[in-house]
């Protein structure tokens, strides 16, 4: 697909580094040992150790000839970006050291740790035969090139690496996810209302062009009935005009808003306050603001906890200050980390019961609107929208509310160590929270820890366009600004000053292209090995509010406003400021038996929240939008072993290394199976003669690409699943279908009469041959590839 | 009906709360009532009971609560609700024996009465006429009940109570244990050949010795206990060792097992020798020798009492790890949340744990890497050197690891090892608080993190050995109930003096069935257990280092471990090194000690991992964890509704169902070819039918609508607002007034 294939491109280096277009190697060391994970099989690989402008790459011996025509990956498995590097540090035989770019080491390093800032820590070893020079030189080299010298300059050498010609193109006809909602026009937010069967409310265009808000994404939903140019005029009420807009809408009818705070020196026009209302309560009568600015953890303590929690958990040579083991947990608990996972989880829950009393809308408010906002937002939707539990659904869910929505991504990372007071870790606070939901309810979600995981270390490799910016308008500029050949430096704080000759900018990458980072192998990790659930059939009953909708007169009487702030529902009299004692002619007017109203609202909270309780009827035990709640008492919140404690070297024997298979031992049943159903394809084919068991195989296939293609349920009662076939909307996949309606049209009876007895076992009247319908198959995963696709 | 429980399977709606206070309710009941009995098992009496009786739900401060009967009978306390629940049966997890409601007597641990709101500690002498109005019965298995007796007719509580009172607190005699009045009969399915072995014959010793290829020497002269009644029938001793009569009284080192190289593993009950006292020091020595002789003249010892806590800090922590899960309403519960790990580190139960396990890498690393032989002592010989023991032949040999060899390492190191598990249980409620320990428990606790932090390897389950630890309690079982095999010998022979051939016939605990049906026997099977491969494929070697050196983690000064002699002239320098040793400790100070095993497990981890090879446990801060299963499982608010590992563990059953259903289609097909069967354990089909009934809790008995609290799953002040009903009026009247200023 591309013309990168040129020999320069791919130069080879001699001990075997497949080098990226523009890449050079600065130095490089031979007869080097990298210690493995206990996941990645433990023990010692040896090979060659690579400094270049961009990443520190390590070759294994006997690794094999990478496909010429393949894809450049940026990352080997064994690599790691000069960027992500957060420390090194050379142990010698007597003593430890940690590298800086201007010391000078007073022996040859024999081993060489490289602290990172994802947590991991990688570890080589020098040989003897290593000569020294090389040991050293590779040392100092690695020490000089990962740290920017002065802030800014952390892009040039990235440019060094990825400003080449061929680099530039390979890099902007990346694959664009098709099957991934993006966001980023306006067709993305109507898909969403409609997948969310959101009625009453519209895609506005009114910041197209950053105008009224440099924050905002250009394009915002709005209530259907708020125009445009009375839009207009709410900005100037909100804090950086973030207005109240729409993000989600729960099937039972209630929508999820954010905003940020209001702004309170302001007259209130008795037009702009009907706009206000407007805005505020979308079609619903009832609304409560979720205040996220008090009780939740602030970004600097985000920041403090984080540290902490690094310093835990990596344990550090050069400090040789460790943690007695008897000490761990207390040490934990001081860090705090958990604590505000677990507070920023029972917000979300607290919300996910909101919402799920239905007709209401629940505000989240925070000042700014671009932190906590965002944690809450995407939570609530991961708990509450099984969609959001897939891997495409997830990464809408993250275009939605972290990127396009404004998360001040490039300060928050501090990628150019120039931001330092507001560095803050909010979205891997927000990844730790999603952990903790998938440790909870592991087969709820499709995607597995793996994709976490990556997506967790991504952050800290500054090459993605999703992370490099503040807000949509910054990413736009610096997209638009490309094929200029034009400087954008007034235009673009983030830019380095250092390098206002730097031409253009390659065009980054979005984080979702995976396989530029990834091989196909790890990718497969994304999903559960156990086909899950693609997403659940669309319940469209958004519109189901019939009975209240009457109750809403057009001349906007006003509903009525709760707060919740530390758990409690209040109703404070300067909620909302345009209600309160400076505007109250505009409330007397429209006076009614106001404790009657509040006091049916509230009973409609209450109502709301004792819906949380798990239901004891069977039929909606299964029902896909009955929110994962988590539970969050000290036993039950958790640390992600997987990511925080991999780097501690002598903690490696936690996630449970498979030895004699490589692969998780989910992915071996499935294998297994997989071996068996062939096996049995093969018996039968040996047996011509009796046709009922020719067509079983085939019926088994048909029935995993159903799985695959239409998003139900495996494990929920086979009930939905025979009830949707037909109605699949697997279209595309032409091939597959007529087998399955084979299937459903001339039902190989003596088959039937062969399974009897398993659909006496297994209990289910529809299916006869249910049991096998769970098989998961690796070609049915490959189905829901879209660069698969026939 | 009004009903007030959430108990029964769909009695209530839970959201329903009532104000109407108990009092009323009894009003409206209707009065004759049909006698209800609990079934009882052969051989079961009862005692006493009393109507009606207030079970408080354990989920809130609420005085809420099922009404029914309480029944004392010489095997539990049982409840037995008023509510007819229909559905009982339809549990998961079942246990034949007793229910969600019944409490065999044993499984008392403490008794609290609350008179005038104040909560005492009943013991047993302290009881007079008066009772409490609330009861409150702490089990060992961490259950916590609460009964009302305030409605029932005075003599019916004040009867209730001293029987249960008496029944579970006094000190009473082994005869009136349970188990000496069930009269069980083995079902047919029971019949089948006990594959536990039991260690209770000569030839399962010559067995196990062959299985180890161990050279010692079997004695059978303490046949009927003319050695010593402090050791086992038949036990196996260094083959150096003369005539064991001249050492009566004396204990010998008794063989636990041998590594493939030939050095063995030997524990003895020897007293620590801190005075030169000549005869005992001369003993000891010979003992030493003798071990020393098994191979290659080498051995260590090591004095357990000295380097591990003792029983009676073991007793002390425990107690203390204990009080956070035993939980009387959930309020409790979510204050000790907020400092919940520091709290837990404050007992120091789980460093308990971490000093038994490092002991047994110790061992560990001396059978396997230095090949010397071992002899752990211990002033008993029966407490902590049966942990390590035990411990060190888990991580060594693969074969303790399947669920029959886990039973019969049970058997060989404990039961006919002589634990003195009636002492230490404390079955009889004696007085004396000396010598009760959980030490049983400790080394469930430590297979657990074994278990839990090598699963692959271990072909039981976490819910097997929660079971396990469960059933010490059930007095129904003869294994747990003597303190060893001579006594139960001289119990049971007193107990039939008629017919020597019909002996008293308890089941063994490891009659599974007895207790649960082959469906949750299911679950004691850990799906994921990779089997041993007959064609071992090519491992990758082990990487070999051109020069060893250490890693990364700083470590003080490496030592190295002195050469064995190994010539005869050696052996008197030999004895003198080791006398020098064993009072030096192990091998030098505390903290090489450390480093060394550090050392030793760090190489063992560079190699890839065999779960059938040695199995080290990592003992860092994070990975010595928590026993979920076991502490936490009767407290609702930690339960995961359709998630938690139950949920994976389950999907991976259903997926093993299916190869199995697989190849036996295979099998049918081509019968000529056999395919071999699968030789997992056979996941029953039937347990496909959660999916379809309800989704499991991640808790313990894995039932769904047990449990089910009243609350939403959000611990926030959210809830307060919405239970009390004042503060949200007053937040009316906040919100009126205020509008009405305006």
């Amino acid at each position: 697909m591309m013309s990168h294939s040129s020999l320069h491109a791919h130069g080879r280096d001699v001990f075997g580094l497949c080098c990226l277009p523009g890449e050079c190697v600065l130095q490089r060391a031979v007869l080097v040992r990298k210690k493995l994970s206990a996941k990645e099989g433990g023990g010692w690989l040896s090979g060659t150790l690579f400094c270049t402008h961009f990443r520190v790459a390590f070759v294994p011996q006997d690794s094999q000839k990478p496909d010429d025509n393949a894809d450049p990956v940026l990352l080997g498995d064994h690599d790691v970006a000069l960027a992500s590097i957060d420390k090194v540090v050379a142990v010698g035989p007597s003593r430890t050291k940690l590298v800086t770019p201007t010391c000078s080491l007073k022996f040859t390093p024999e081993e060489l740790v490289l602290y990172c800032r994802d947590l991991r820590v990688l570890c080589f070893l020098f040989d003897r035969l290593t000569p020294d020079t090389q040991a050293l030189e590779i040392t100092y080299t690695i020490a000089k090139t990962y740290q920017p010298l002065k802030p800014g300059t952390i892009l040039s050498f990235q440019n060094a690496a990825l400003g080449s010609i061929e680099m530039k193109q390979f890099l902007s006809n990346r694959w664009h996810d098709p099957n991934m909602n993006w966001f980023e026009c306006s067709m993305g937010w109507e898909q969403e209302l409609e997948r969310t069967g959101a009625s009453g409310w519209r895609v506005s265009s009114v910041n197209d062009r950053f105008e009224m808000s440099t924050s905002l994404p250009r394009f915002s939903v709005v209530p259907q009935r708020v125009l445009d140019t009375e839009l207009k005029k709410t900005f100037a009420h909100f804090n950086e005009g973030r207005i109240p807009r729409w993000c989600w809408r729960h099937p039972h009818g209630s929508d999820l808003l954010r905003m940020a705070s209001f702004q309170n020196n302001i007259y209130h026009e008795k037009d702009d306050i009907r706009n206000l209302e407007s805005v505020l309560f979308g079609g619903q009568q009832l609304c409560v603001i979720v205040d996220l600015g008090e009780e939740m953890p602030s970004p600097a303590d985000i920041q403090l906890a984080h540290t902490r929690l690094r310093t835990l958990c990596l344990g550090d040579i050069s400090s040789s200050v460790s943690v007695p083991d008897d000490k761990w947990l207390s040490t934990l608990e001081s860090t705090r980390w958990l604590d505000y996972t677990r507070c920023c989880l029972r917000k979300a829950a607290e919300v996910a019961c909101l919402l799920g009393g239905g007709h209401m809308t629940v505000v989240l408010q925070e000042p700014e609107d671009r932190d906590m906002n965002c944690v809450v937002c995407g939570l609530v939707q991961v708990m509450c929208d099984p969609h959001c539990r897939t891997v495409p659904g997830f990464q809408g869910l993250v275009q939605k509310e972290w990127i396009t929505a404004g998360h001040k991504f490039l300060s928050r990372i501090n990628y150019h160590r120039e931001s330092d007071k507001e560095e803050a870790p909010v979205f891997l606070l927000f990844l730790d929270c999603v952990w903790q939901l998938w440790a909870q309810y592991p087969t709820r979600f499709q995607l597995t820890e793996d994709y976490l995981l990556a997506l967790h270390d991504s952050v800290h490799l500054p090459l993605f366009s999703s992370f490099l910016a503040n807000s949509q308008r910054e990413r736009c500029r610096r997209s638009q600004h490309l094929p200029q050949s034009y400087t954008p430096v007034n235009g673009l704080r983030e830019l380095p000053k250092g390098a206002p000759e730097e031409p253009v900018d390659p065009p980054f990458p979005p984080v979702w292209d995976w396989a530029l980072q990834y091989s196909s192998l790890r990718r497969s990790r994304f999903t559960q090995p156990v086909s899950q659930p693609a997403c659940p059939p669309p319940v469209l009953n958004g519109n189901l509010n019939t009975n209240q909708d009457h109750g809403w007169p057009n001349d906007g009487l006003p509903g009525s406003v709760f707060l919740l702030s530390r758990g409690t529902f209040s109703h404070p009299s300067n909620l909302l400021p345009w209600r309160s004692g400076n505007s109250g002619s505009y409330w007397k007017s429209h006076r009614r038996a106001p404790s009657s109203e509040s006091l049916s609202g509230l009973e409609r909270l209450i109502r709301a929240c004792s819906l949380s309780e798990p239901s004891e009827n069977p039929s909606t035990l299964h029902d896909p939008y009955e929110p994962l709640l988590p539970l969050l008492l000290g036993p039950c919140v958790r640390v992600w072993r997987a990511c925080y404690l991999r780097g501690a070297l002598h903690a490696q024997a936690f996630s449970h290394p498979a030895s004699s298979c490589s692969q998780h031992p989910l992915d071996q049943l499935a294998w297994e199976v997989q071996q068996l159903r062939e096996k049995v394809a093969q018996a039968s084919h040996r047996h011509p003669e009796n046709q009922t068991k020719r067509q079983e195989p085939l019926r088994l296939e048909s029935n995993l690409n159903q799985n695959a293609n239409n998003g139900t349920f495996l494990f929920s009662s086979s009930s939905r699943t025979s009830q949707q076939q037909p109605s699949s909307r697997g279209a595309a996949h032409s091939s597959v279908i007529p087998k399955a309606q084979r299937t459903a049209s001339d039902p190989p009876r003596p088959v039937q009469r062969n399974n009897g007895k398993h659909t006496f076992l297994f209990g289910h009247q529809q299916e006869p041959q249910s049991g096998l319908r769970y098989i998961p198959s690796p070609s049915a995963k490959l189905h829901k590839r879209p660069g698969n696709s026939y | 009906m009004l009903s007030l429980g959430s108990v029964g399977a769909k009695s209530t709606k839970p959201s329903f709360v009532s104000y109407v206070t108990p009092e009323e309710i009894k009003l409206e009941k209707e009065p004759p009532k049909k006698e209800i009995h609990p079934d009882l098992l052969p051989g079961e009496v009862e005692f006493c009971s009393a109507n009606p009786i207030l079970k408080y739900t354990q989920d809130d401060l609420s005085q809420r609560g099922i009404f029914g009967t309480l029944f004392c009978t010489n095997f539990r306390i049982t409840f037995i609700s008023d509510e007819i629940s229909q559905e009982e049966t339809t549990k998961t997890f079942q246990n034949k024996l007793y229910g969600e409601n019944d409490i065999p007597l044993m499984c008392v641990d403490h008794i609290y009465g609350v008179y005038d709101e104040k909560r005492k500690l009943i013991t047993g002498g302290l009881v007079k006429n008066k009772y409490p109005s609330k009861m409150i019965i702490h089990c060992k298995d961490l259950r916590v009940f609460q009964f009302c007796l305030t409605y029932t007719k005075e003599e019916d509580a004040k009867r209730i109570f001293h029987g249960i009172v008496h029944h579970c607190l006094e000190e009473k005699s082994l005869k009136c244990v349970f188990a000496f009045s069930y009269t069980w009969t083995p079902s047919p399915e029971m019949q089948r050949k006990q594959e536990t072995i039991l260690f209770d014959s000569p030839e399962d010793w010559t067995q196990e010795m062959k299985r180890t290829k161990a050279n010692c020497r079997l004695v059978t002269e303490n046949e009927n206990f003319d050695l010593s009644q402090r050791l086992p029938k038949y036990f196996v001793i260094p083959s150096a060792l003369g005539d064991l009569f001249s050492y009566q009284g004396k204990g010998f080192p008794i063989w636990c097992w041998s590594h493939h190289s030939g050095c063995a593993l030997f524990k003895a009950s020897l007293p620590s020798v801190t005075q030169e006292d000549g005869d005992i020091q001369k003993h000891v020595d010979i003992m030493i020798n003798a071990v020393a002789h098994n191979y290659l003249y080498s051995a260590k010892t090591e004095d357990l009492s000295e380097s591990l806590p003792t029983i009676q800090d073991i007793q002390q922590s425990y107690n203390k790890f204990k009080q956070f899960f035993l939980i009387e309403n959930s309020t409790d519960f979510w204050l000790s949340d907020m400092k919940w790990f520091s709290s837990l580190e404050s007992s120091g139960w789980l460093d308990i744990i971490r000093q038994c396990l490092q002991k047994a890498v110790e061992v560990v690393e001396c059978l396997e890497k230095e090949n010397t032989n071992v002899l752990i002592t211990e002033e008993e010989g029966t407490d902590l050197c049966c942990v390590i023991s035990s411990l060190v032949q888990i991580m060594l040999d693969p074969y303790y690891r399947t669920l029959m060899g886990f039973q019969s390492l049970v058997q060989k190191e404990w039961v006919a090892g002589c634990h003195a598990f009636l002492d230490r249980c404390n079955h009889l409620h004696q007085k004396d608080k000396e010598c009760h320990s959980p030490v049983f428990l400790l080394f469930l606790e430590c297979v657990w993190q074994l278990v839990q932090q090598h699963s692959p390897a271990f072909q039981f389950s976490e819910t097997y050995l929660t079971v396990l630890s469960d059933s010490v309690h059930v007095p129904v079982f003869s294994t747990f109930l003597f303190n060893s095999p001579h006594h139960r010998e001289s119990v049971m022979k007193a107990e039939s003096p008629l017919a020597q051939s019909s002996q008293l016939s308890c089941p063994t605990v490891w009659d599974w069935s007895v207790q649960f049906d082959s469906k949750a026997q299911n679950f004691f099977f850990n799906p994921l257990y990779s089997e041993k491969v007959k064609n071992e494929r090519a491992v990758r070697k082990p990487h070999k280092l051109k020069h060893q050196r250490q890693l990364s983690l700083p470590s003080t000064a490496f030592k190295t471990p002195f050469k064995k002699g190994f010539f005869k002239d050696e052996t008197e320098s030999l004895k003198k090194m080791l006398r020098v040793k064993r009072l030096s400790r192990w091998m030098g100070s505390p903290d090489s000690t450390a480093a060394i095993s550090r050392e030793f497990y760090e190489s063992w981890q560079q190699r890839p991992l065999d779960y059938h090879g040695l199995l080290l446990p990592c003992l860092d801060g994070p990975a010595v964890r928590v026993w979920m299963q076991r502490y936490l499982r009767w407290i609702p608010e930690v339960h995961i509704l359709g998630g938690g590992s139950m949920a994976v563990i389950t999907k991976i059953m259903e997926l093993l169902s299916q190869v199995q259903d697989l190849k036996r289609v295979l099998e049918q097909r081509d019968s000529s070819q056999a395919a071999k069967l699968d030789h997992r354990p056979y996941i029953q089909h039937r347990l496909l039918s959660f999916g379809s009934s309800g989704r499991l809790s991640s808790s313990f008995p894995f039932s769904y609508s047990r449990n089910l609290s009243f609350k939403p799953n959000i611990p926030t002040g959210l809830m307060q607002c919405l239970m009390v009903t004042d503060s949200l009026a007053s937040q009316e009247d906040e919100a009126s007034s205020f509008v009405s200023l305006v």
